[in-house]
């Protein structure tokens, strides 16, 4: 029987796992696979479990207070609940040195998607020109992962820029603010669109409404960031405990791979990998070994890879990521309202500036502030912690965020290279520099962004705008782009190693170009796609 | 060594929500401390350890200092000490709510009520900056620096 070995339980391993499984292959799934910790009072609301935990502090705060958040806390506004630091806990067998970078890498079963918000944004075809295929042949898989993991959202004005899919489920409920938020946007839509070339409508997240198998609907209890305990937020996670009921999956835990073998004629023969926990050495014999263990640790293992086999390791490049920044805004017609804690919690609308260049498009996506610790925010405004409550809580439904991402496109500068110790340990090492006109078009977009929101009736508070620094977003991408012709350390259409033949990348590894979008919903697409192209 | 932090908890607690912390909080604002959560990295200066004894002697103290500190010095013992209190109480029922709650004014007197809050905030500040002036000369010479001291306290 046909049998693929694949490294990595992020989205792209499990989707790809899940579509090599209908076409009949066997699957074993290599993973560190670190577990997360079982959901506390699953039926509780955010509001709710203020009254009935035992231990409010110990739930929202660590048991070592690592989720309050103090001042000179790099301007980011919302603490990572503590529960959460299974997910992007280090290994110390994959060390990372970097410049200008902040990596980020996980080793939990389900990887960095489990610390998603859902956002499912299609890639348009001006924004995949620098793909070796065409749009056409990769817009249906959007459809059958929104089938798998259920979509809602809504075709709107937004459309052109996130274009419409099969299975795209109605949008939940809006919250009180987003639905003023787009009530003001009707109105102002025409200067809007006009003025900005600036479109607003409904963001398009991974949340079912409805109960479907062991996952139920969304009944609005407001702990997304910590958590959905209801698994109405998809994550990988829930694929791969559906993969492990199936006869011909084999998933293997507490392992670390650490390099593929191949042979005389540079086709792979074996992966092998190291217990995490005793080092036990063991091998997995395939001729297809997927790597999706992400574009960082994807990267290292290839390079290792190549220094094993041919005793060099090149440098890779083109290393990519979104630029974010962090526009918080009043909604002035928000103010002294009760905020709406029982809400779903993330971004339920999405903002675009169109671009002469379709690949330049500018995507926001809008959050209002709604169930969320509010001690990193009170301690920003500049007065003393009681003045500033007051203001807070007159405040707080008027509250919201947008996350402007920016595009990146591969260049030369920005690479992955190994450093070798004496002892033969080696480390990646990790290089971004932006590209010298991303000022101007941060500066150029933010001046929209914050046009916008006054249009829409709010304000954007001066010098609270944050720019997060690059490897934040986590949308990494890039190193070993797909070309249609052949070359050196590039991959074929299919994610097909140039350099190894048998070796498949369904990662953001093999993306030629970074749209300014989360790219998870499109990884996931992208490794179905390969799965039918290659399996 | 817990009863300056539990009196210290008992003042922060009023000033911030105006009311008693509860044995919930005080245990969990004991505990942080003995886990090293709140002092700053590399310790908190002989001054900020007298501002925090000054502001445990009222809410009132508290809050005047507590302005001081957000210009000055906002990463300071004290303010991590107050945001850490804030954490707790915003985690905790009823605290929660009473700490997000409107205030259910007028838009008109609630911008009247913040320009209030502004020129209030602007007169504490220069106030207790005065006032600190030779605490902060008592804490420079008096000590001899002003080295950063580290442990609990």
């Amino acid at each position: 029987m046909k049998h693929v070995v694949v490294v990595g339980s992020g989205a792209s391993g499990v989707h790809f796992a899940q579509s090599a499984l209908e076409r009949g292959w066997r699957v074993t799934l290599v993973d560190v696979g670190r577990t997360a910790p079982a959901p506390v009072l699953p039926d509780a609301s955010f509001a709710r479990l203020r009254h009935e935990h035992d231990d409010p502090a110990g739930y929202f705060l660590g048991r070592s207070f690592e989720g309050a958040l103090f001042p000179g806390n790099k301007g980011e506004y919302y603490g990572f609940p503590p529960h959460k630091g299974y997910i992007f806990a280090p290994l110390e067998k994959l060390a990372v040195r970097s410049r200008g970078f902040d990596p980020l890498l996980s080793f939990a079963r389900g990887g960095l998607g489990e610390a998603w918000t859902g956002g499912s944004f299609p890639f348009t075809a001006g924004e995949m020109v620098d793909f070796p295929f065409e749009h056409g042949e990769f817009a249906p898989y959007y459809g059958k992962v929104a089938e798998r993991i259920g979509i809602s959202g809504a075709v709107d004005d937004l459309a052109p820029y996130l274009p419409g899919h099969a299975h795209l489920a109605p949008g939940l409920r809006l919250d009180e603010h987003s639905e003023a938020l787009l009530a003001s946007y009707e109105r102002s839509k025409t200067r809007l669109n006009r003025d900005l070339k600036c479109f607003v409508g409904r963001s398009r997240s991974a949340v079912r409404g409805d109960d479907r198998g062991e996952r139920k609907g969304c009944t609005y209890l407001g702990r997304c960031l910590w958590s959905c305990p209801r698994e109405a937020l998809y994550t990988p996670s829930i694929t791969l405990r559906e993969l492990q009921r199936h006869e011909r999956f084999t998933y293997v835990p507490d392992h670390f791979a650490t390099r593929v073998e191949a042979d005389g004629a540079n086709r792979v023969r074996r992966l092998h990998a190291e217990h995490v926990a005793t080092g036990a050495k063991r091998a997995f014999d395939s001729e297809r070994i997927v790597f999706a263990a992400g574009t960082l640790a994807s990267s290292k293992l290839f390079l290792d890879s190549l220094r094993a086999h041919g005793g060099v390791a090149p440098t890779l490049s083109g290393l990519m990521d979104n630029r974010q920044v962090l526009v918080p805004f009043v909604n002035l017609a928000m103010l002294r309202k009760r905020v709406e804690l029982d809400s779903y919690q993330y971004h339920q609308l999405a903002l675009g500036l169109a671009r002469s260049d379709a690949r330049h498009y500018v995507h926001g996506l809008i959050t209002t502030l709604k169930s969320a610790l509010i001690h990193p925010i009170v301690q920003s405004v500049p007065f003393d912690l009681r003045s500033a409550l007051w203001v807070f809580r007159n405040a707080h439904a008027a509250l919201g965020l947008v996350n402007v991402n920016f595009h990146d496109e591969r260049r030369g500068e920005c690479s992955l290279a190994l450093e070798v110790a004496a002892d033969g340990s080696s480390k990646l090492l990790v290089h971004y520099e932006p590209s010298r006109d991303e000022p101007a078009r941060m500066k150029a977009a933010l001046g929209d962004v914050k046009r916008a929101l006054r249009m829409l009736g709010c304000v954007a508070p001066p010098g609270m705008t944050h720019v997060r620094p690059m490897g934040a977003s986590v949308h990494y991408a890039g190193a070993l782009p797909m070309r249609r012709e052949s070359a050196p350390l590039t991959t074929s259409p299919a994610g097909e190693s140039r350099d190894l033949a048998g070796l498949f990348f369904v990662d953001g590894s093999t993306f030629p170009f970074l749209p300014a979008k989360n790219l998870t919903f499109s990884l996931m697409a992208n490794a179905a796609r390969i799965a039918d192209a290659a399996f | 060594m817990a009863e300056p932090l539990e009196r210290e908890c008992e003042v922060f607690g009023r000033y911030l929500c105006g009311a008693p912390p509860g044995d919930y909080v005080r245990a969990q604002y004991l505990a942080a401390h003995a886990a090293g959560a709140v002092e700053p990295a590399g310790g908190a200066t002989r001054f900020e350890r007298t501002v925090v004894a000054l502001a445990r002697s009222g809410p009132v103290a508290a809050r005047a200092l507590d302005a001081h500190a957000r210009v000055f010095a906002n990463g300071s013992l004290l303010r991590r000490k107050l945001v850490l209190m804030l954490a707790l109480l915003e985690v905790r029922a009823p605290h929660a709510e009473a700490i997000d709650t409107p205030t259910g004014s007028s838009t008109l007197a609630m911008f009247a009520a913040l320009v209030w809050l502004g020129l209030r905030f602007a007169f504490t500040v220069f106030v207790t900056a005065l006032a600190l002036l030779p605490v902060r000369l008592y804490c420079a010479l008096g000590a001899g620096n002003e080295g950063r001291i580290g442990g609990a306290e």
